[in-house]
């Protein structure tokens, strides 16, 4: 075997120049945040341990059993999930995304790139009062900007920032869903343009002010103690029997005989000198039909068009026979259809629409 | 990206051929594919980014578009999700100058944020986007400098570079064996995809959204799999790299050899990518029927240590006089050729029933994996079967009948010690092996002879299928000759060639009679009759 | 202003939140032997008949959706609300929610009968919890009444109604992507075909309704189709909750039938332009184009006449805007709101809603050069029709129309850079040590 000395040059022939390189692979440098500084801070995570104790409750555990009824897929659970870990925490740590992945049985990577993909969880906790200012179109002609400069300036922070005492965040967020309000921000959860008593209110036709934002100001701090807890889910509905098929769900299958057959529908007789020709509208699921004709008092079929017919000719048909027609769908008969009485053909311009 | 995506439909041999008109040119195309596939089967490139033939549709790169004649008029749809249907009219870029500015426009978008550091990124010369560039792109540069860049990257590691830039994590360790580089990402989600439908294990995702996207495992985790460095291969852009090729060489410099992986009974199809007399990297090589185009970390890395402890040539008059006398073992290891065993039937032809012929490997079997591991790691037994070695185990019972032992990359020492040692009751061991591995520290005789990587020759692989391994010029030394060379030499009569040896291998497997080097494809052939 | 029948909004300010209220008013009077006895595909025609168009944006005829869902697959058949409002100017599903949730539900219990549906969810997005918490009671009464869970009245009919909280994504709001949130995946639009008709949620055959829409068939099945069909345009039937905001002086959802006059509409319901004379007014959500005054006084809010103007319909949110504003700040707005809102997915979306928004800022913040809006136009032709979903096109048309029409304001902008005329400088890229 040859013996080269590791990284000189070799030969240098054909304007090639060659090398032999050590064959190891070269090690990676330092990452270069290490050298400029990273831009964003590393946010603490709470322990295994301490993020069990608070989500491995009875309470959790029953929603989580609710949630899980719920589809037909455990993953399907996964934002709702995801969204009861934010309750607990106020925001959601990375052991809490591992945690809501393995409650709907997805990777954890995949709840990772939930989590980050949907910009309401929150990552990084976040301040007792979380003041979200819409800024789109609508509340920005309203002058949502004014008001945003002006609540910062209140709390001396910027937006994306905490207060010192950790009593607010402040966002600028897309449409919040109340142009008609604008410009108005949500508190927490409460859409708010003004406070009331004790009360946020969002009042129609009322918009939020400086003066009505300094009242909201002084509603949190009133009730910086005893703030209004949400549900993260709304509330619980009882007396779902969940989805059928899905783990810890009561409830049955849909039967298919629910509701009556499909009649057919929309039924015209027209005639010409061929007879009456009866068109109508039928339904996918039909397997049989059968035209029927009146004779003195009684029915009479006189055809069986195909199900996927569009017409049915009656040779000895004539203007004001009554017809109808039967539609059988596998087992079940449906109500005839409304009778039909036959008029004559109009102008053969018409023709082509039948 | 939404679980549901499915696999492209690929045109086979039996496709039936529809026609269709592409730039009002009537052409015959596989009826059953993709639009993308059918224009490949014509003739016509179309440049894309996240489509794979063996990844499920994603769609999201965009770079496909053509147009189609619909009922609404003319439509820009992407080819690679676009069934093919009897008589539609496709226009390419060709005739359509929406078509070539729709291509250059998402080409740009491509760019936008996507550095421009070719000169120092590992996938340059190999990269989809500079293919694509030279393709559909060519623009030039409509940026001011104050519109800045938006690099991707996780927010755990951006950082702000001399130029005050916000920049994405630049080599994040990824895993034991993959690095990223965030930036050069361009959110195609091929390996996303290949980790979830392919590797069966969703280690990747894609966090975040909009311009703000980046690639990554669940934090604090690695990427850790037995196909991971796939990954590298599926990834258009520089943005996954395998550390064990990182800086190593330009890939423009290398050359490739087509062979076999002789490490598993599946036989996947490789490249060796070699310069400078030594093997660089392994690469899958597709086939459809096989591994596609999926290749485990063991066969990719296996080529690390073929250099090492290799066994130097000897004389050939000293096995000759080591054979003597009293009746011989040869026994063949799963990584012989059907070449050696032809060798090795001549032996026995030669010198009678004093020869008898064994094959196999002491090791385990276990159970495929579905991608490009059948998990029996005797890669040759089809072929042993084929020309009739009895199995490796009927030896071990017989081990006292014989006085000597021929082991030809049969490493069953090394296998399965215990078991092997009823073997050292032979008195006279000889060992034709490329390394110096246990049987060869065990043997009376150690002869060394060319790894599988340095010989031309077949295997008949789990499925049946006949494949033709390539000699790679990285023998590193030149006096080491193939098994069947030496062992054709001790029957009396030396093989010209591998195609001479493959020839006589005919003679005794009826299969293999009447093929040559030439009429097996790139992909194998399959063997009629033959028992799997 | 002529008085109009008020289909969805007639229960607003009357406490129908309340089960016993809203029986009072007339509600669940539907849930009767009349919608028992009526087959499936007799309710599909009903509501074909009533011309019903899907109320969300796209204004698909809703009975002509609901008959493309296959029956007898042996696959469920799912109802997905699509409560994600989230488009710049629309409000409506978050007031009709908070008003009057007990109409959404027995409208559901309609839609459930005439597709079969087992299970059906109400898709809400995550800003609207006092709407979710409504629902929620809402539901708990009506399960607690019988009209929601097993064998419903009496009948061999069961229907559940889950409300699922999503998490601050606009993109939900496009149907195949909402699906993929409610499965539990990142809200990103799915390639079509399979339309969500044939193949959504779960692989099963899924319809997804605006609110608006599903609050709409108590009223038609009470009444005769023809009549609902008969307050609209030819091609759409019935009333429109628009929602109007911007400078006017009563801004709000107000309903009125499709074919009303914008000018009616800004004037007579909400009272007038306010703050300066009218400038322009975007007819249908944030992604329209906008429509210049001279074009506002000879448009009706119709689904035909707006897209004659080469605008759209959308679902019915105008937003006014006076003439104290720069339509520039306003397109900002836009980018930031889809540069934002981008999933993520499509290239030509991902990386070219973020140009254009960074682009745009240049221009605000008085670094416009020459040639910036036409390099906006021209990158917005690389919109049209390529991506997966229309939301590129939501910031690419503004870009294109803004420009077109009030070209003035650019201008103005750009011409506060002092080096506007400059030609672009051809620096090469020279990055910091680490490329």
């Amino acid at each position: 075997m040859r013996e080269h000395i590791q990284g000189a040059v070799q030969f240098v022939a054909n304007n090639r120049l060659k090398f032999d390189r050590p064959e190891q692979p070269i090690d990676a440098l330092p990452d270069p945040g290490q050298t400029f500084g990273y831009v964003n801070k590393p946010v603490p995570q709470p322990s295994t341990k301490e993020l069990l104790e608070k989500l491995d409750t009875p309470e959790i555990k029953a929603r989580c059993a609710d949630l899980l009824s719920r589809y037909p897929v455990g993953q399907a659970a996964l934002l709702e999930v995801l969204w009861l870990v934010q309750g607990v925490f106020g925001w959601v740590p990375r052991e809490g995304i591992r945690w809501a992945a393995n409650v709907c049985g997805c990777a954890p990577a995949h709840a990772f790139g939930v989590a980050t993909f949907y910009t309401m969880y929150n990552h990084a906790p976040k301040g007792k009062f979380l003041l979200q200012f819409c800024r789109n179109i609508s509340c920005t002609i309203k002058g949502a900007q004014s008001i945003i400069a002006y609540a910062e300036q209140c709390l001396n922070i910027k937006t994306g920032e905490t207060t010192p005492d950790g009593l607010f965040t402040l966002l600028q967020v897309e449409c919040l869903g109340s142009c008609g309000n604008g410009p108005m921000m949500l508190v927490n959860d409460d859409f708010a343009t003004d406070a009331e008593g004790d009360e946020l209110t969002m009042k129609p036709g009322t918009t939020l002010t400086k003066e009505s934002f300094d009242r909201i100001l002084k509603w949190c701090y009133a009730h910086e103690d005893n703030m209004p807890k949400h549900d993260v889910l709304g509330g619980m509905v009882k007396g779902h029997g969940g989805h059928p098929g899905a783990p810890g769900a009561t409830a049955k299958p849909q039967v298919a005989d629910y509701a009556p057959p499909s009649p057919v529908l929309c039924v015209k007789a027209e005639a010409d000198e061929t007879g009456a020709t009866l068109t109508w509208k039928g339904a996918p699921e039909f397997t049989k039909l059968v035209v029927e004709k009146k004779d003195g008092s009684n029915w009479v079929a006189v055809g069986e068009p195909g199900v996927k017919d569009k017409a049915f000719v009656d040779a000895a048909g004539k203007v004001n026979d009554e017809y109808r027609m039967i539609a059988t769908s596998g087992e079940r008969v449906a109500k005839p259809s409304a009778v039909a009485v036959t008029t004559q053909k109009p102008a053969p311009a018409e023709e082509k629409k039948v | 990206m939404s679980n549901f995506y499915n696999m492209p439909k690929l045109p086979t041999e039996n496709s039936p051929k529809v026609e269709i008109f592409v730039d009002d040119k009537a052409v015959m195309v596989p009826g059953d594919t993709n639009l993308l596939e059918a224009l490949k089967a014509v003739g016509i490139e179309t440049p894309h980014v996240c489509y794979h033939p063996y990844l499920p549709v994603s769609g999201n790169c965009r770079q496909c578009l053509v147009e189609q004649e619909g009922p609404r008029g003319r439509m820009l749809v992407i080819a690679c999700y676009t069934p093919v249907t009897p008589g539609m009219k496709i226009f390419t870029p060709a005739s359509s100058a929406r078509v070539k500015n729709a291509r250059k426009a998402t080409q740009e978008f491509m760019l936008v944020n996507h550095p421009l550091d070719c000169p120092i990124c590992d996938k340059a010369g190999e990269c989809t986007l500079q293919e694509n560039y030279m393709e559909a792109g060519q623009n030039e540069s409509r940026m001011r400098p104050e519109y800045g860049k938006n690099y991707h990257g996780n927010p755990d590691h951006q950082f702000i570079d001399a130029k005050g830039q916000v920049r994405g994590g630049k080599h994040v360790d990824l895993g034991p064996r993959v690095l990223l580089d965030e930036e050069r990402c361009v959110q195609c989600d091929r390996c996303v995809r290949f980790m979830r439908s392919i590797a069966k294990s969703e280690q990747l995702q894609l966090a975040g959204r909009a311009d703000h996207t980046y690639i990554t495992t669940f934090p604090g985790e690695k990427l850790d799999h037995e196909y991971d460095l796939c990954v590298t291969d599926v990834c258009p852009v520089g943005a996954m790299t395998a550390k064990y090729f990182r800086f190593q060489k330009r890939v423009w410099l290398l050359s490739h050899t087509p062979t076999i992986s002789m490490d598993d009974s599946l036989g996947a199809n490789i490249w060796l990518d070699h310069a400078d007399g030594r093997i660089y990297r392994v690469m899958p090589r597709c086939n459809p029927e096989v591994n596609r185009s999926w290749l485990s970390n063991t066969s990719r890395l296996a080529f690390q240590g073929f250099n090492k402890n290799r066994l130097p040539a000897m004389g050939f008059n000293v096995i000759k006089s080591a054979m003597g006398e009293g009746k011989v073992a040869v026994v063949m290891g799963g990584a012989c050729t059907i070449e050696d065993m032809a060798a090795a039937r001549m032996l026995k032809d030669s010198m009678g029933d004093k020869v008898e012929l064994f094959g196999g490997s002491l090791l385990k079997v276990s159970e495929p994996d579905g991608i490009a591991k059948s998990g029996d790691p005797c890669a040759n037994r089809a072929g042993l079967k084929l020309m009739g070695f009895a199995d490796v185990s009927e030896l071990l019972k017989r081990a006292g009948e014989f006085k000597v032992l021929l082991t030809v990359n049969a490493d069953l020492f090394g296998e399965d010690a215990a078991a092997a040692k009823a073997l050292e009751a032979i008195p006279s061991r000889i060992a034709f092996s490329a390394f110096n591995d246990e049987t060869a520290k065990k043997a009376t005789l150690a002869f060394g002879i060319k790894h599988w990587s340095e010989v031309q020759g077949t295997m008949v692989n789990n499925l049946n299928i006949l494949q033709k391994l390539n000699a790679c010029p990285v023998c590193p030394d030149a006096e080491l000759r193939a098994a069947y060379d030496v062992i054709s030499e001790l029957a009396g009569k030396k093989f010209e060639s591998a195609s001479a040896a493959f020839k006589k291998a005919g003679e005794y497997a009826s299969v293999l009679a009447g093929l040559s080097y030439d009429t097996i494809k790139s992909t194998g052939k399959l063997l009629e009759g033959g028992e799997a | 202003m002529a008085e109009c029948v008020k289909v969805c909004t007639q229960n607003f300010g009357k406490g129908a939140q309340d089960i016993e209220v809203y029986k009072k008013l007339g509600g669940y009077a539907n849930i009767s032997e009349r919608l028992f006895n009526m087959s499936q595909f007799e309710l599909i025609d009903y509501v074909q008949r009533s011309n019903l168009r899907g109320r969300g944006g796209a204004g698909f005829p809703t009975g002509m959706k609901w008959s493309f869902v296959p029956r007898g697959t042996g696959k469920p058949v799912y109802i997905v609300v699509n409560a994600d409002e989230g488009e710049g100017g629309t409000f409506k599903d978050h007031f009709l929610m908070m008003e009057d949730p007990h109409r959404l539900i027995e409208g559901l219990i309609i839609a459930a009968w005439a597709l079969g549906t087992r299970a059906a969810y109400i898709y809400c997005r995550g800003e609207f919890l006092p709407c979710i918490e409504s629902l929620n009671k809402a539901l708990n009464q009506a399960y607690a009444a019988g009209y929601l869970g097993e064998n419903i009245c009496g009948t061999k009919f069961c229907f559940d109604i889950f409300v699922h909280r999503g998490a601050g994504a606009y993109i939900c709001g496009e149907e195949t992507a909402l699906i993929n949130s409610l499965e539990g995946q990142k809200g990103q639009p799915r390639l079509k075909p399979p339309f969500p008709a044939v193949s959504g949620a779960w692989k099963s055959p899924t319809c997804v309704n605006n609110v608006e829409t599903i609050m709409s068939l108590p009223w038609i099945l009470s009444h005769d189709p023809s009549e609902y069909a008969k307050m609209g345009t030819p091609r759409a039937g019935g009333t429109k909750v628009f929602c109007i905001s911007g400078d006017v002086k009563n801004p709000g959802v107000y309903e009125a039938p499709l074919g009303t006059p914008m000018m009616t509409m800004i004037n007579d319901y909400a009272g007038g332009v306010v703050g300066g004379n009218l400038k322009a007014v975007l007819p249908g959500g944030s992604s329209c184009a906008p429509l210049t005054a001279e074009e506002a006084a000879v448009a009706t809010m119709d689904y035909e006449c707006l897209a004659s103007m080469k605008t759209m319909f959308g679902s019915g949110a105008m937003i006014v805007i006076n003439d104290t504003h720069n339509m520039v700040d306003l397109l900002n707005c836009l980018g930031n709101f889809y540069s934002h809102e981008s999933c993520g997915q499509c290239t030509p979306c991902r990386e070219g809603t973020g140009l254009l928004h960074r682009i745009l800022n240049q221009i605000v913040a008085g670094q416009g050069h020459d040639g910036d809006v036409e390099l906006m136009q021209s990158l917005c032709g690389g919109f049209g029709g390529v991506t997966i979903c229309p939301l590129s096109i939501s910031l690419g048309g503004p870009v294109g129309s803004y420009s077109a029409k009030f070209r003035a304001d650019f201008d103005e902008y750009i011409a506060k850079n002092p080096d506007h005329a400059k030609p672009r400088i051809q620096e090469t890229y020279r990055p910091g040590i680490f490329w």
